[in-house]
């Protein structure tokens, strides 16, 4: 069973182009995620990682190539409707909003399939949420914030999570309890894609790593391929 | 006695109040979501009142169907707007839409106008609420305290949908970041649409409330319009319950001052406004929204170091100008053209090269015009020291009401700038010197300088041409120093402009004391060649044809002034049979240029010569 689900597509990017304005940043992306699977994408300030995940949400309005979802083409879809699809989107710097309260801030995302976590198991991974539900967004912690951020797509009901940066500008206890959420993520069957600049973060957590440079995938490692390669890795991400 | 009067005067307060604070909640829940000041607010007011009278006339529709379904038609027309026009311009500058939604003003507004005339159409208050109750103290019409209520209802009821339901929590978050909240798999551009509807059938609302009190005519939105914002200003556009508590408090201070100061009464909203911007630049409630970058940047094009070229252009022109008196072109329409032209060029320094939208410069031009006239008819001064006496009393005035607007940036100054020239209209309604709604007339020409006779039509034609010049000359210089170097800088970027050192303020102040005082220059040189000085030139629509006449011709641009002007100006000269329908003809214009012609005639000539002018 668990290996018949990891064998199956869950995204598949092809040849996806990316504009902002006039300036071309993602040439011919390419990369699977397959279902259930923790896929990160690493890369230097500027490869083009989080615009991969903006142009996966549809929110890069220049965009051409392919991006599958469940064997649906997104490409030319308007944002709302690659969302109804069952991505789960965490944006970097966690766009939690300012005028509404944490309850809000949660409930906010439109439940888009069935199986989403309850509020109870919701507060099971996140108490400091359960306390903190009267607060304004913006009120709480950096930490909070981002398991706020997390907590609010896993009630949705999506099966596939889009991470970008959970860990940036965080204290190592709070890296740490993120890492664990995102293996309780995994048990439960989510599909995760993140993006990180933590590299040890990135490795405790992942699958497979694709690395990304100048908007396109330069190489892809496993898990098992990283101590292997940890300095083909260090030239890659170096500076 | 007294008392009874305080108190119905009060109970004017509160429905006034009541308008008020619906149109500014309108105007609220439209700029949280689509970052538009609705220009046109005032009209789907007016229409409003129009759906329920046809309603009534038509269909036999009473007052308590027209409450619903009128708003409802409205809101329909509202999303159509929204959708057809208003969403072109959601990715562009905010300006963009206030002036998009001014030309719909004006388009609206005429076709009603020349629909209906300016006169009020009759509409009966509904038979459940006619007559009253005495409440002791004072006579409560049934009606009016209905109005009182119901728009109480009607504005909590509002407050309660955004602030405390979910669909309220979707808009609160789409104002913040709409593509998250899109990404979450929420239509967001079609919230927009209903978001637009809602906010203006909510202004629909307040003109079927009214079309009992008040008659239902084709302007009675157009003045309101600049007073809610007035009142926008002074409650700051951060909260529902601040447009709706300050909407209530402001037509109740009104009430009051009508019975204690009944002759300050139409300026005292601007008047507060005025002191609260001094003491809190950001308004009672307001956050600091305005922080986003916010000019009208023109679609510039690449022409460095080929200014000259404007300059050498213009001089042909000049020429040509010259030598208008030897053919048989009517020399009255060219001046006419021409001190339009310099107002738009003084209108231009100020927005094509500082990115200030000002609304209010026809105070300025008005100004000068009857300060001018006044001193020429009544103080007997000649010509050159009535000009002096305008463009120095407008000098003044700039810098007045620049120390009072130019912290302000974008929408804000926009909105500021026309109240205070709406407060100057009522200004000069009320001063004994301009003959209120008459006007100055049969303004002497007399000798300028003691030799230049006036009244000769070449000599005049030649003073104001030598004028125009003179004006068109000092914006070239200005633009062209290193002051008008910084001051591009302030409209491309202003925070980098500050973290360069420069007191940006400063530089947008001098900006705007000198288009200031040269657009009173422009109204001065036209009282010797209209001889005369009204209230037309002071009235916002003025400020309007200024902002149309500079876009038509190219914001930013040396020439674009003049051709805007000669456009303008002859389509009202030989249009002018037409009667309203040549505002409804500026309205397109505006809504044309800003939709499809932003560079203007000029700045489109300049693009595809690749130079600039």
């Amino acid at each position: 069973m668990e290996q018949d689900t990891k064998t199956r597509t869950a995204l598949s990017v092809s040849g996806l182009n990316a504009w902002y304005g006039e300036s071309h940043i993602l040439h011919g992306m390419a990369f699977d995620v397959a279902q259930g699977e923790v896929v990160t994408l690493l890369g230097r300030n500027g490869a083009g990682k989080t615009t991969t995940l903006k142009a996966i949400m549809g929110l890069i309005e220049k965009r051409t190539g392919s991006v599958g979802f469940d064997g649906v083409e997104t490409i030319a879809l308007p944002s709302n409707r690659i969302g109804r699809l069952g991505i789960g989107y965490c944006p970097e710097e966690r766009g939690i909003f300012s005028s509404l309260n944490v309850e809000e801030n949660l409930t906010l995302p439109p439940v888009v399939r069935k199986g989403g976590l309850t509020m109870e198991e919701i507060f099971d991974l996140f108490p400091n949420l359960h306390e903190r539900l009267y607060s304004q967004g913006t009120k709480l912690s950096g930490g909070e914030q981002q398991m706020l951020a997390i907590a609010r797509i896993l009630r949705t009901g999506a099966q596939f999570i889009i991470l970008d940066e959970p860990t940036e500008g965080l204290a190592p206890v709070i890296v740490q309890q993120i890492g664990r959420t995102i293996e309780r993520l995994r048990q439960k069957g989510f599909t995760i894609l993140l993006v990180e600049q933590n590299l040890r973060f990135a490795t405790s957590v992942a699958d497979r790593f694709c690395v990304v440079e100048h908007g396109k995938v330069i190489d892809t490692l496993t898990k098992a391929d990283i101590d292997a390669n940890a300095d083909k890795l260090n030239s890659y991400l170096g500076v | 006695m007294a008392l009874n009067a305080l108190f119905s005067q009060l109970l004017i307060g509160l429905i006034n109040g009541s308008f008020y604070a619906l149109l500014s909640l309108g105007l609220a829940v439209i700029f949280g979501m689509l970052n538009i000041i609705n220009f046109a607010h005032g009209a789907f007011y007016m229409i409003g009142a129009f759906a329920a009278y046809f309603l009534m006339a038509s269909a036999g529709i009473g007052y308590w169907g027209a409450l619903i379904l009128a708003p409802v038609m409205v809101g329909l027309a509202g999303m159509a707007t929204e959708r057809l026009l208003l969403r072109r311009l959601a990715k562009m500058d905010h300006l963009y839409g206030l002036l998009m939604t001014f030309g719909l003003a004006l388009v609206l507004q005429g076709v009603f106008q020349a629909a209906f005339g300016s006169s009020g159409l009759p509409y009966p208050i509904p038979s459940a609420l006619n007559g009253g109750v005495n409440l002791g103290f004072m006579f409560l019409p049934l009606y009016r305290g209905w109005v009182v209520v119901f728009s109480l209802i009607a504005c909590i009821a509002t407050w309660y949908l955004i602030e405390r339901t979910r669909l309220g929590a979707y808009l609160r978050a789409a104002t913040e970041n709409p593509g998250l909240v899109r990404a979450f798999g929420i239509n967001v551009p079609l919230m927009i649409t209903l978001t637009y509807g809602f906010g203006v059938a909510l202004a629909a609302l307040a003109g079927v409330l009214s079309a009992p009190i008040n008659s239902v005519r084709p302007l009675m939105g157009a003045d309101l319009i600049i007073v809610v914002f007035a009142v926008v200003v002074i409650g700051g556009m951060g909260s529902i319950l601040g447009a709706i508590i300050t909407g209530f408090a402001v037509g109740v201070v009104e009430g009051l001052t009508k019975y204690f100061y009944p002759e300050a009464s139409s300026t005292l909203i601007f008047v507060l406004m005025v002191l609260i911007l001094l003491i809190k630049p950001t308004g009672l409630t307001g956050r600091g929204i305005e922080a986003t970058q916010s000019s009208v940047a023109p679609e510039a094009t690449e022409t460095q170091g080929k200014e000259r070229v404007a300059l050498l252009v213009f001089g042909v022109v000049a020429i040509g100008l010259a030598l208008l008196p030897l053919t048989s072109v009517y020399p009255y329409f060219v001046m006419q053209i021409l001190c339009f032209a310099l107002v738009a060029g003084a209108f231009n320094l100020l927005i094509g090269h500082g990115g200030l939208l000002s609304f209010g410069h026809a105070m300025f031009f008005g100004s000068a015009g009857y300060i001018t006239a006044h001193a020429v008819k009544v103080w007997g001064l000649p010509p050159e020291l009535g000009i002096l006496a305008g463009v120095a009393a407008c000098a003044g005035l700039a810098a007045l009401a620049g120390a009072i607007s130019i912290r302000r940036q974008g929408i804000y100054f926009a909105m500021i700038t026309l109240a205070i020239s709406q407060m100057m209209y009522f200004v000069y309604l009320r001063a004994p010197f301009t003959n209120g709604e008459d006007g100055i007339q049969s303004v002497p020409k007399g000798q300028m300088f003691g030799i230049l006779d006036l009244s000769d039509t070449t000599v005049l034609y030649y003073v104001i041409l030598a004028g125009f010049i003179l004006g068109t000359l000092a914006v070239y210089r200005t633009i062209n120093s290193p002051f008008g170097q910084v001051l591009k800088s302030i409209r491309e970027n202003e925070p980098r402009a500050i973290s360069l050192g420069y007191r940006t303020t400063l530089y947008k102040y001098v900006a705007f004391i000198l288009s200031g005082t040269l657009a009173g220059f422009a109204g001065s040189l036209k009282v010797f060649v209209v001889q005369n000085a009204s209230l037309t030139d002071v009235h916002w629509s003025m400020s309007g044809e200024i902002v149309l006449i500079t876009l038509l011709g190219g914001l930013g641009t040396l020439l674009g002034p003049l051709a805007g002007s000669f456009v303008i100006i002859s389509s009202q000269h030989h249009l002018a049979e037409f009667g309203q329908w040549v505002t409804v003809l500026q309205g397109a214009i505006f809504i044309a240029c800003v939709l499809a012609f932003r560079r203007g005639i000029v700045g489109e000539v300049a693009r595809l010569l690749k130079i600039s002018l």
